[in-house]
């Protein structure tokens, strides 16, 4: 009962308007000043320790950098050209182009908004251009922005693994399958409608553009084989991984590409060399550039985590009162087996992803739902896996859906005709969320096959 | 949950409720004092981390956030240095030479060191004696030159790693599994129940039976609730505690020889060490004694050696 | 949408200037300390120890500092679904009670953020559970300047604060007082700012408290690009 209040405060406080993480922070202050005899002190500390105690949630910021140099570095732009030399000359295929952008974008950045912004804003203007309409570009772009979030790196995947004490590296792989599942799925419902519409194709641009295209956004793309190569080869742990992508994402767009810091020149002037301007190996720390992009990106990490931090709180007040266990005990109690849990997993997850910023809903349900899927036998990282397809769901349904505000905002058109232009592809995620649920194989293969079975230490 | 008017106690640890030594005892000291301390007292174990990590508990503790805890013994080197001896290399022969030591006039005025910084010992609780793992075989500590060892945090654990020409590498515990099989680090040193519950072997080459160092942990609360509590509650309190720290202390050699079998059946190697082989790692190790002998006192360790003569 | 925040006096712009390069350095930092230690240990087999603590407090430092930044140029996350619905004296209202309601938040944090740090940099704490009724009184236990971190040593430069913190004992490391202070500090920053944004909501220079979502300058930089049908 009392949580039921606590819940109804914080969607209470969010609906007029109060930011969400202070509804969850003060809802949750109130609740154990009122309950318990926990001190506002233990608030303060658990507000600090959301940074300071939980190690894998440093992965965050530096994603968040690393996806933010990536964007204002060009990446974007050279992705897009070598997508459309590889899959431009199908029916419908600067859509599928578009798709496979998102998807080897959504494999250098952890958030699935990021990918919207960096992939829709050049494809929606290109796809108009040869004739698509508005709509059907928006509908694309919304939806394969998704899997920015379902192929790693992935921010949600960070703060589930930092709820539930799994590895980070085994989330990670576990999204491979599923992501690359998800992206054909759109790409083949975009290729059956192209041939039922007769949607225009572009022209085959021959291997030269191929291999000139994929060797200039190579360096790039060269990012993935950093992350996971670095990860799964024993040079860093997945943190570590995110800190070195941001460097690394740094010196690419500075000395590579040179769209940002002290070697690139506007007015369509050629962009200096290194070898013209080698001072600029040490002026490129400290250019405008540089501290506006760790700026950015900073300013993303503070309002992402301070709302994680709130819904630590709030985690904390739900296992101070011990309701994770009541919750845990009253569903065993009533019989429910692994795949009527899952279903309800499934609503929760899908309602809540209405009020809630992912990772922050995350935080909540997380820990509220593992000990009985551990109890039910079911794998966490397939649990984790479900979530995070689920998330990807809450963002492009109504009325909250970052993605779809996201798009409505890049495409500049309003958001119920992005609901309506994203829903046969809507469609699609949902059928593959049933696929995802109800068959562990697809999350659990890789991650089993390279890491050997999932331990569960707690 | 509790009923009004009882005090409420919590109780905050790491581990799971059911297959570590620590949560095992946590466990049933909370179903005996729920049980025989009905109506008066009532425990609340929260497991796993969930409330506070080992480091934040004690912070909570002073600040009266939570009224119990069973921090591994290296956590209390920031409140008395002398509590470094727990973590010197062959200080202790055997877990039997621990528990002596423990229940001294030494190992008893341990408990109440810390009074003056708002903590009271109640108990000390057995893990077991600390093995070495790596990536390679390790029969003397010169094959652990150059690797990188995963260890806790302790300027004395990060010494003993240095004194073998390895590199200390502090990591969060939930990283290490990963950590050791793609190679971040090489090595690691821990407990059987450890070994085995975090499934280690897997991705060692094998567990060297070093019995070089111990993991235990004491129960600790805070001194203002302690004295806050009617004689007789906290009397029938700490004899309830008693109780299941006797009972609980004289089976971890039993749940560690378990633990040990079930990784041989695994089909991990376990390399035991003879007396010679063992005496190099002993004096290998011997630098780190010199170098902290003034934060652990001379007499402590005299007392210790005494003891472990003994066994 | 709301408008980009711009700094109005040359105080303004100064504070302002400040902000954002203490966030783009801290993050800077944090990269840079991880980089290091990663290159340290794969190519030469060793590390700074104190490397990892360090980058979870400035991660600490980052976020606390960064949240009364976030809400000055009003860059916090909410819902605005809903308050779209209604008109704008009625909007007016609502925001204000939110203003209201993040003030009371800040609040209560102020006093469980103090509480936490004080006794680390051996000074009272209030009493009182919801409002701080007075000063502690302090007995030894309370005195909780000796506590150190877990690895960060004390650099030589910071000695002179042993007879005044530690009773002139020696600190290995640094003590906990010092990354803690971020708390309070941070928490009075935010409660300012809050205060400030009901007051600005009040005479009408603003509508509301929140951004509705995380991209939206970085849509306003491309949306240009798609504008008409
Ligand atoms: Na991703
Ligand atoms: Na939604």
């Amino acid at each position: 009962m009392e949580v039921a209040i606590l819940f109804i405060m914080v969607i209470g406080l969010m609906l007029i308007g109060v930011p969400i993480a202070v509804s969850l922070g003060l809802s949750s202050i109130l609740f154990l000043l009122v309950l318990s005899d926990t001190s506002l002190a233990s608030i303060a500390q658990t507000l600090f320790q959301a940074m300071a105690g939980h190690y894998t949630l440093l992965a965050i910021p530096f994603f968040v950098l690393a996806s933010t140099f990536m964007s204002t570095g060009g990446v974007a732009r050279r992705i897009i050209r070598f997508s459309i030399a590889i899959v431009g000359h199908f029916p419908g295929g600067l859509a599928i182009a578009g798709v496979f952008a998102c998807m080897m974008f959504a494999a250098l950045s952890g958030s699935s908004p990021a990918t919207v912004v960096a992939i829709g804003s050049i494809v929606i203007a290109g796809m108009r251009q040869v004739g698509y309409s508005k709509d059907f570009a928006a509908g694309v772009i919304a939806n394969a922005g998704t899997l920015g979030i379902l192929i790693p790196p992935s921010i949600v995947m960070v703060v589930y693994a930092s709820a539930t004490d799994v590895s980070v590296g085994r989330m990670f792989l576990a999204g491979v399958i599923p992501g690359l599942m998800a992206g054909t799925m759109l790409m083949l419902t975009i290729y059956g409608i192209a041939k039922v519409r007769n949607l225009p194709k572009g022209e085959w641009q021959g291997w030269g553009e191929v291999l000139e295209s994929g060797f200039d956004a190579g360096w790039g793309l060269f990012l993935i084989v950093i992350i996971l190569g670095g990860i799964y080869g024993g040079i860093f742990t997945p943190t570590e991984a995110a800190a070195v992508a941001a460097v690394y994402a740094f010196f690419i767009a500075s000395f590579v590409y040179r769209d940002m810091g002290p070697l690139h020149r506007t007015d369509g002037q050629r962009n200096l060399t290194l070898l013209q301007k080698p001072i600029a190996l040490v002026t490129a720390f400290f250019h405008r550039d540089t501290k506006n992009t760790l700026f950015e990106a900073g300013k993303l990490t503070v309002t992402l985590m301070f709302i994680i931090a709130n819904a630590l709180i709030l985690k904390h007040v739900l296992t101070d009162e011990q309701i994770p266990q009541q919750i845990a005990s009253a569903m065993l109690d009533a019989g429910f087996n692994w795949w009527v849990f899952l279903i309800i997993v499934n609503v929760i997850l899908l309602i809540g992803g209405q009020f809630m910023e992912p990772s922050g809903l995350i935080v909540i349900v997380a820990p509220l739902v593992f000990p009985i899927a551990i109890e039910l036998g079911i794998d966490p990282i397939h649990l984790g896996i479900i979530m995070v397809v689920n998330m990807e769901i809450g963002m492009i349904t109504p009325p909250v859906g970052l993605n779809l505000f996201v798009t409505s905002g890049v495409a500049g058109m309003p958001m119920m005709r992005v609901v309506r232009a994203s829903l046969p592809f809507l469609a699609v995620l949902f059928v593959f969320l049933i696929l995802v649920t109800y068959i562990p194989a697809i999350s659990t293969w890789l991650p089993t096959t390279f890491m050997g079975p999932e331990i569960i230490i707690n | 949950a509790c009923d009004d008017g009882e005090i409420v106690i919590k109780f905050s640890h790491v581990t799971n409720t059911d297959r570590h030594p620590k949560g095992i005892a946590a466990t049933m000291l909370m179903e005996r004092v729920n049980t025989e301390m009905d109506g008066t007292a009532c425990m609340e174990v929260f497991p796993n981390s969930t409330l506070y990590n080992d480091d934040q508990v004690l912070e909570a503790m002073l600040q009266g956030d939570v009224q119990m805890a069973a921090p591994s013994l290296s956590k209390f080197e920031q409140f008395t240095k002398q509590f470094r001896i727990f973590d010197l290399p062959f200080m202790f022969k055997n877990i039997a030479a621990v528990d002596e030591f423990q229940n001294s006039e030494t190992g008893q005025a341990m408990k109440a060191s810390m009074t003056r910084r708002g903590l009271l010992g109640l108990e000390f609780w057995h893990n077991g004696m600390k093995q070495m793992s790596a990536k390679k075989p390790l029969i003397s500590p010169a094959d652990a030159k150059g690797m990188k060892f995963r260890v806790q945090n302790s300027d004395v654990l990060k010494a003993q790693m240095a004194a073998m020409g390895a590199s200390p590498q502090p990591m969060a515990f939930s990283e290490v599994y990963g950590a050791l099989q793609t190679g971040v680090v090489d090595g690691q040193e821990n407990t059987w129940s450890n070994i085995y519950g975090q499934k280690f072997f897997e991705v060692q080459d094998g567990i060297t039976e070093t019995n070089h160092g111990i993991i235990d942990y004491m129960v600790v609360t805070s001194v203002d609730w302690w004295e806050s509590l009617d004689a007789d509650v906290r009397d029938q309190l700490a004899t309830i505690l008693n109780e299941v720290t006797t009972e609980r202390n004289a089976v971890v050699g039993e749940v560690d020889d378990q633990a040990r079998q079930a990784i041989v059946d695994a089909g991990s190697t376990i390399r035991e060490l003879d007396e010679e082989q063992r005496q190099v790692w002993v004096d290998a190790m011997k630098p780190v004694w010199e170098e902290f002998v003034e934060d652990v006192g001379q007499e402590n360790i005299d007392a210790a050696q005494a003891i472990n003569a003994k066994h | 949408m709301s408008a980009r925040y711009e700094p109005q006096t040359m105080l303004g712009r100064l504070v302002h200037e400040i902000e954002e390069t203490v966030i783009a350095l801290l993050l800077g930092a944090m990269t840079i300390i991880t980089f290091i230690n990663v290159v340290l240990r794969y190519v030469f087999n060793t590390g700074l120890i104190w490397g990892l603590e360090a980058v979870t407090f400035l991660f600490a430092w980052l976020v606390l500092f960064g949240i009364s930044y976030a809400v000055k140029i009003t860059a916090n996350l909410g819902v605005d679904a809903v308050i779209n619905l209604f008109s704008p004296p009625v909007r007016r209202m609502l925001a204000l009670t939110a203003g209201a309601v993040c003030i009371v938040y800040a609040g209560l944090l102020m006093k469980g953020a103090w509480d936490y740090w004080a006794n680390f940099a051996n000074l009272p704490q209030t009493t009182g559970r919801w409002f701080p009724t007075g000063l502690q009184e302090m007995r030894m236990t309370n005195y909780r300047g000796w506590y150190e971190v877990v690895d960060i040593p004390l650099p030589e430069w910071l000695r002179w604060i042993e007879p005044l913190m530690n009773e002139g004992e020696e600190y290995e490391k640094i003590p906990r007082f010092i990354p803690y202070f971020i708390l309070p500090f941070g928490i009075a920053l935010l409660l300012f700012r809050f205060v400030q944004a009901t007051w600005r909501i009040w005479t009408g220079q603003a509508q509301t408290l929140i951004v509705s979502h995380e991209a939206e300058e970085a849509i306003d930089e491309v949306a240009h690009m798609n504008r008409g049908d």
